[in-house]
């Protein structure tokens, strides 16, 4: 057994070296320790992944290597050594000289991260100026030249824009440039593609490791995604309340885990792959909070293979060789939770091949939002094209996911269905009747037959009532309960999302995330709606809390026999909760059908392209990937692409795409896709992934018309 | 930017347009034909009512004000009965002395306020910004004529720096060529928009400090005062700018009470004295340029916030 926290000799090789670091945080009078005793380190040219739920102290970690920590932090023992060199207890002016410098740090958001009033040439070019000590022509020179190693064309005339004349994609890219101008040894990573859709995701981590193997750096990579983890990391720090639980390969991680946090996180992440017929694992209970005094593992009260010990004595980081450390008392064997034989079957409500008739369906629905236009001039900018002419149908009982990256339209597709907006033009149908531009009774008929969960559970609750009137509101609406009756409908209600009534009397901020989502969730479903719109219901959540509302919600779906449209960026959320599923681009409803349909045979380039740019949790899928998917950024809804609106992505983009919409057609019974050239059934789904591995415009694909 | 202008401009006219005929009818009602107030109490009834036709003011309201409309255009402001000059020569004597002081004052709380605000927000929470806070609130809550009269007090009589009564000379340029005389108006008159313009100030910082890009630049190794000058103020100044360019009308309101404690020969003394004679054109006439300049410091604002924004665009 080799015990960390002994005096060891420095190695070579390791860039840094972090030993037994605890930070301690002063807020309000009360000493919280977010990270307390943690030890890893970092070797020359590797990608070390950070992860873990939020609040386990992986962010505040690397704000300390950067000697960054926010007001009232210190770090209260331990040691950071940047090749060999003691960062703790060093000067502000000395530490100034390391930053940006030695380490350089790449932020999540790259919208905030940017100064608005700066070009994004002085940006790029101020650590030069500082660190090199360069004249401002030689500092703009050398930024010019980062900016095309980022991957940004024609660099020299985008040096005078401003942050908010860029895509998200591309002022993520600056944000690199910006971090790698003076060519750190160290690079800390947090969240770097956190806030940008998958597809633009997988090119900046592509390009993320391309120039980390060019300019020999080490790179700490913190996330909350396993998937980024499994497809960049070659080691992995996993991150529990503010100890590190594991460490080891990424092989090793995700197929010898040992600790049983690892596994069980691992366990609650819905995979494409997923056999929709069991639940999902999930971990009960919620992260400890970090002001609470809490002795032993703080993981055993969550933890399954918890014993007496485990609540007593802090376990220490330990393993039989120092390249696979773990803190358990009673670690697991490699076995994963999915292997188990204690899975929870769910059935499904409705039988597939009973087709059941049409509850819900949107007819040439269209969404324009006009443009910014002079008021006195009448001149308009041109509108926005949000949703152009999508129709499909929703039977009862049926779940219709929605899924797509950002701007594709979804979410005001489903604020159309709910009546939040009134379509431009089209129509939706509930049960056969209009249900749009209603007003007055028939308008809050609407309300109590289509209800919407939202995404932001701590934003659609009302800060200052109590869950009780929360809950209560809508039965208050709808009139039809007097006040007896209202009371126990909300105790039902609680029942079925699986809160205690003691939450009755809380407030949303005394509630977590999860609850808070439960109770969004209890409200939607208050007026025994016959129509869910859930718009994103898990996106806010972390991954342990994510699966108990998705488990949740697939068993209301089948006890209650609800209808309901979910959307979703993330595939695998969709995949799991929807009978069928529609893939959104630009505006339009690009693919239509089963979730084998979309996973396994997509026969859309972009579906295809979506599919392969998903970082999947799974380090042997990860590798055996071929470079990103989809390239290039989104084209602006004002002035969609002529012709199939993809094309200008799209790898196999011909003549005909530029001149004629493909329609929406059916290529087998209920698979419907809108491309002159759909993708062979036998071809996917590793097809699908080589459609796009042929850089940069294969000509030869096997298509459906040779 | 031009063309914004003008545009600007042309719905501006209409904003003023409308201000006249309020401001016209509201002096009609209050004072209706002025034939008695001009003439005296000792005026026979037929005189009044001479004056008063002759005057054109027993028309009806609509025509008076289209004459009064169409003698404004002409560069005409109307008469002063009880000075017997012209309002537009009343106006242009005090106006120059008048804008130098509201303009001295102005700059003078940006100068004071900005970096006030932007240290009091990076010392968040110390001794020296709850000290500060309570100064500017002070200064908030004091009533201008208050301010005035203690400025006197301790600055005048009782330590003899400055002089109880501003500078008498005619020049609009006194600011310059006699300082001491002028320290106590201006200062009084910046007073409040220091505080005003401190909290706001200070107020914007915070939310700047707290976005990631401070961060980030700190992560790049800039020093903590390379931040505030090359990231920080221009970002918290923005939000001023808009501030700066409503609080110009209420400078015109400052003048009347700085302008009389302190008997400075300005618009606002003037305004006083013609209130006291009942001098009607007098009034209407610096009512109107409230008027004007309420919509001339908001257009200026949106300008000027265009050109140290680059996120807005004026079309």
């Amino acid at each position: 057994m080799i015990e960390t926290g002994q005096p060891v000799d420095r190695e070579v090789g390791r860039v840094l070296d972090v030993r037994d670091l605890a930070i301690r945080i002063n807020a309000h009078g009360q000493q919280v320790e977010p990270v307390a005793g943690v030890s890893f380190h970092l070797n020359e040219g590797e990608t070390l992944g950070l992860v873990g739920e939020s609040g386990c102290g992986k962010s505040m970690t690397g704000l300390a290597i950067m000697g960054m920590l926010p007001p009232g932090g210190s770090i209260s023992r331990g040691s950071i050594a940047l090749a060999g060199d003691e960062l703790v207890g060093l000067g502000e002016r000395a530490y100034r000289q390391v930053r940006g410098n030695d380490i350089a740090m790449i932020f999540q958001d790259s919208m905030t991260s940017l100064n608005p009033t700066k070009t994004i040439g002085y940006q790029i070019a101020e650590p030069v100026r500082i660190h090199r000590g360069a004249s401002n022509r030689e500092a703009l020179e050398r930024a010019a030249e980062v900016l095309s190693m980022v991957g940004i064309a024609r660099p020299r005339e985008r040096m005078g824009d401003y942050p908010h004349q860029l895509s998200g994609g591309m002022r993520q890219r600056v944000m690199i440039a910006m971090a790698l101008a003076c060519e750190p040894k160290v690079v800390i990573a947090d969240e770097p593609t956190t806030a940008l859709d998958v597809t633009i995701q997988a090119q900046v981590l592509e390009l993320l490791d391309n120039l980390k193997a060019k300019l020999g750096m080490s790179m700490v990579l913190i996330t909350h995604d396993m998937g980024v983890v499994a497809s960049r990391a070659d080691r992995v720090n996993v991150m529990y309340s503010g100890r590190i639980a594991e460490i080891a390969g990424t092989e090793d991680l995700f197929s010898r885990t040992r600790h049983p946090y690892t596994r069980d996180l691992l366990a609650s992440i819905p995979l494409l792959g997923q056999d929709r017929g069991t639940a999902l694992y999930s971990i009960k209970g919620i992260p400890p909070d970090l002001a609470e005094r809490q002795s032993g593992c703080r993981y055993a009260p969550r933890c399954q293979n918890a014993t007496a010990k485990c609540h007593e004595e802090e376990p220490v980081l330990a393993g039989v060789s120092t390249d696979h450390l773990f803190a358990c008392w009673n670690p697991i064997d490699g076995e994963g939770v999915r292997d188990q034989s204690a899975q929870v079957q769910i059935r499904s409500a409705i039988t597939k091949d009973v087709p059941t008739k049409p509850r819900l369906s949107l007819v040439h629905l269209v969404k324009e939002y006009r443009g910014s236009s002079s008021a006195i001039l009448g001149r308009s900018l041109g509108s926005v094209k949000a949703v152009s002419d999508v129709s499909l149908t929703i039977g009862a009982g049926e779940t219709y996911g929605l899924v797509g990256e950002s701007g594709c339209g979804k979410t005001t597709l489903g604020r159309m269905i709910v009546g939040l907006e009134a379509p431009t033009s089209g129509k939706v149908l509930l049960d056969g009747k209009s249900i749009s531009h209603v007003k007055g009774r028939d308008a809050r008929h609407r309300q109590r037959e289509i209800q919407m969960m939202f995404q932001d559970p701590y934003g659609s609750l009302d800060p200052r009532m109590k869950v009780s009137a929360i809950l209560a509101e809508p039965l208050v609406i709808a009139g039809q309960l007097d006040a007896e009756a209202r009371r126990s409908r909300v105790a039902e209600l609680l029942d079925h999302v699986g809160l205690p009534l003691s939450a009755l009397k809380k407030l949303p901020h005394e509630m977590s995330g999860g609850q808070r989502q439960r109770i969004g969730l209890a409200r939607a479903l208050a007026v025994e709606p016959r129509v869910l719109v859930a718009d994103e219901p898990v996106s806010a959540l972390d991954v342990s809390i994510r699966s108990q509302v998705l488990n949740l919600m697939r068993k209301l779906q089948n006890e209650l026999g609800l209808t309901s449209l979910v959307i979703s960026h993330d595939l695998a959320v969709v995949k799991y909760l929807a009978d069928r599923i529609g893939v959104m681009y630009l505006g339009k409803l690009v693919e239509e059908g089963t979730g084998d349909d979309i996973y396994k045979r997509p026969a859309h380039p972009y579906t295809a392209g979506l599919i392969a740019a998903i970082p999947e949790p799974d380090p042997a899928i990860e590798r055996g990937k071929p470079a990103a998917g989809v390239r290039g950024e989104l084209p602006s809804p004002i002035s969609p692409p002529s012709g199939c609106r993809f094309r200008t992505r799209c790898p196999m983009a011909q003549e005909i795409c530029t001149t004629a919409e493909p329609p929406l057609a059916a290529i087998q019974p209920g698979h419907r896709v809108a491309c002159h050239f759909p993708l062979s059934a036998a071809e996917a789904p590793g097809g699908a992934n080589r459609a796009w591995q042929q850089e940069p415009h294969p000509k030869r694909l096997v298509l459906l018309d040779e | 930017m031009v063309r914004y202008i003008v545009k600007r401009l042309g719905t501006s006219l209409i904003v003023v347009i409308g201000i006249s005929i309020v401001v016209f009818v509201l002096l009609h009602f209050m004072a209706g034909a002025p034939g008695r107030s001009v003439l005296g109490p000792t005026a026979s009834a037929d005189a009044v009512a001479a004056f008063n036709r002759e005057h054109g003011f027993d028309q009806p309201l609509v025509v008076q004000y289209l004459s009064y409309v169409s003698e404004v255009l002409r560069g005409n402001l109307g008469q002063s009965f009880k000075l017997n000059q012209s309002v537009s020569d009343l106006l242009s004597d005090n106006a120059g002395r008048s804008a130098m002081l509201s303009l001295a004052a102005l700059v003078l709380a940006v100068i004071i306020a900005i970096p006030l605000g932007t240290y009091q927000a990076t010392k968040r929470n110390s001794a020296s910004d709850t000290a500060l806070t309570g100064v500017t609130f002070l200064l908030y809550a004091s009533p201008q004529f208050f301010i005035a009269l203690l400025a006197i007090e301790i600055f005048s009589i009782k330590l003899g720096i400055f002089p109880s009564q501003a500078s008498q000379s005619n020049s609009p340029f006194v600011i310059f060529t006699d300082p001491v005389a002028m320290a106590l108006p201006v200062l009084t008159l910046a007073a409040s928009n220091i505080a005003v313009f401190a909290r706001y100030q200070r107020s914007s910082t915070l939310d700047q400090l707290g976005q990631d890009y401070i961060k980030v630049a700190r992560a790049k190794g800039v020093s903590e005062r390379g931040i505030i000058r090359n990231h920080l103020v221009r970002n918290s100044s923005l939000p001023l700018i808009t501030l700066i360019g409503v609080s110009v009308p209420s400078l015109l309101a400052g003048n009347l009470i700085v302008e009389s404690v302190f008997n400075y020969p300005g618009l606002g003394l003037l305004f006083i004295n013609s209130l006291q004679r009942e001098d009607y054109p007098v009034l209407l006439a610096y009512t109107l340029i409230g008027g004007v300049l309420t919509v001339l410091g908001t257009l200026i604002a949106d300008v000027v916030l265009a050109a140290a924004d680059p996120r807005i665009k004026l079309s």
